[in-house]
């Protein structure tokens, strides 16, 4: 019988956590009237929750912690290009607006 | 490494006509239900929590576990696929189509191209459900290699939900 891996449950509870955080940033970031209002904030916010989770799923899920280190640094690497061209291309939009 | 890449220019495109039509997107956007994106979310980090803890079975050589864990996976991306089919059929009822508006399409686009990646998400589990029922076929290797597969499905869920749900 294989012992149960309480570190893959905590895994999973971060993930759950940082998943419900959106419905708190959703609620405030409503005005008065429930309506929903563009902000740069939120926006770099939520993208930044969701590439730490998509970071935690490489090294937890994918066990990418207990690879060698360039596996490590590339998909780190990768994490930090995915940021950098998801948050430039709103901006980009955002400037010549 | 390459299907996620070519995954980020779609975002990168969305979040640019995005951000040069705000307040288009926000009304689209207000369509949508944020509890059934969360709902979903749950559900695919749950399938993979327990292909995670399928590969650490047959690691460990116990494969009624790892089977079970595998078919357990099965399961919560069964629950996926139905909830947004579900999610397409409401959004279909309140007059929202692929041609609806610019937010629409993509919404259609990225969830539908998500949910192929799940169909084959489907066979890569019945991979794994063929290499741990044999004791002649088991590859570890090829566990390991269907499991980031589907790891895979689940992180690229995580930023489709973010960007089309969330984002502001």
């Amino acid at each position: 019988m294989i012992k149960f891996n309480k570190r893959l449950l905590v895994v999973w509870v971060v993930l759950a956590s940082l998943t419900l955080s959106y419905l708190w940033i959703d609620h405030s970031s409503q005005d008065q009237a429930g309506s929903l209002r563009a902000s740069a904030v939120v926006t770099s916010g939520v993208i930044v929750i969701a590439l730490i989770k998509v970071r935690i799923i490489f090294r937890e899920f994918m066990e990418v912690r207990r690879a060698p280190a360039l596996l490590c640094r590339l998909t780190d690497a990768w994490v930090i290009l995915i940021a950098v061209g998801l948050l430039g291309s709103y901006f980009t939009g955002m400037a010549i607006r | 490494m390459f299907e996620t890449l070519v995954f980020t220019a779609y975002f990168g495109f969305y979040l640019f006509y995005r951000a040069r039509s705000p307040e288009l997107f926000l009304h689209a956007q207000a369509q949508l239900d944020l509890r059934i994106g969360v709902f979903n979310t749950l559900v695919l980090l749950l399938s993979s929590w327990s292909v995670a803890r399928c590969v650490q079975s047959a690691r460990a050589g116990a494969y009624r576990p790892a089977l079970k864990d595998a078919l357990l996976t099965a399961f919560f991306g069964l629950v996926f696929m139905c909830s947004k089919v579900f999610e397409w059929a409401r959004q279909i009822r309140m007059g929202n189509g692929f041609a609806t508006n610019e937010f629409f399409t993509y919404y259609y686009f990225l969830t539908g191209i998500h949910f192929v990646h799940l169909l084959i998400g489907f066979v890569v589990l019945g991979v794994v459900v063929y290499q741990l029922r044999s004791p002649a076929r088991r590859s570890q290797e090829l566990v390991e290699t269907c499991a980031t597969y589907w790891h895979t499905v689940d992180f690229l869920w995580v930023l489709i939900f973010a960007l089309l749900y969330v984002v502001r």
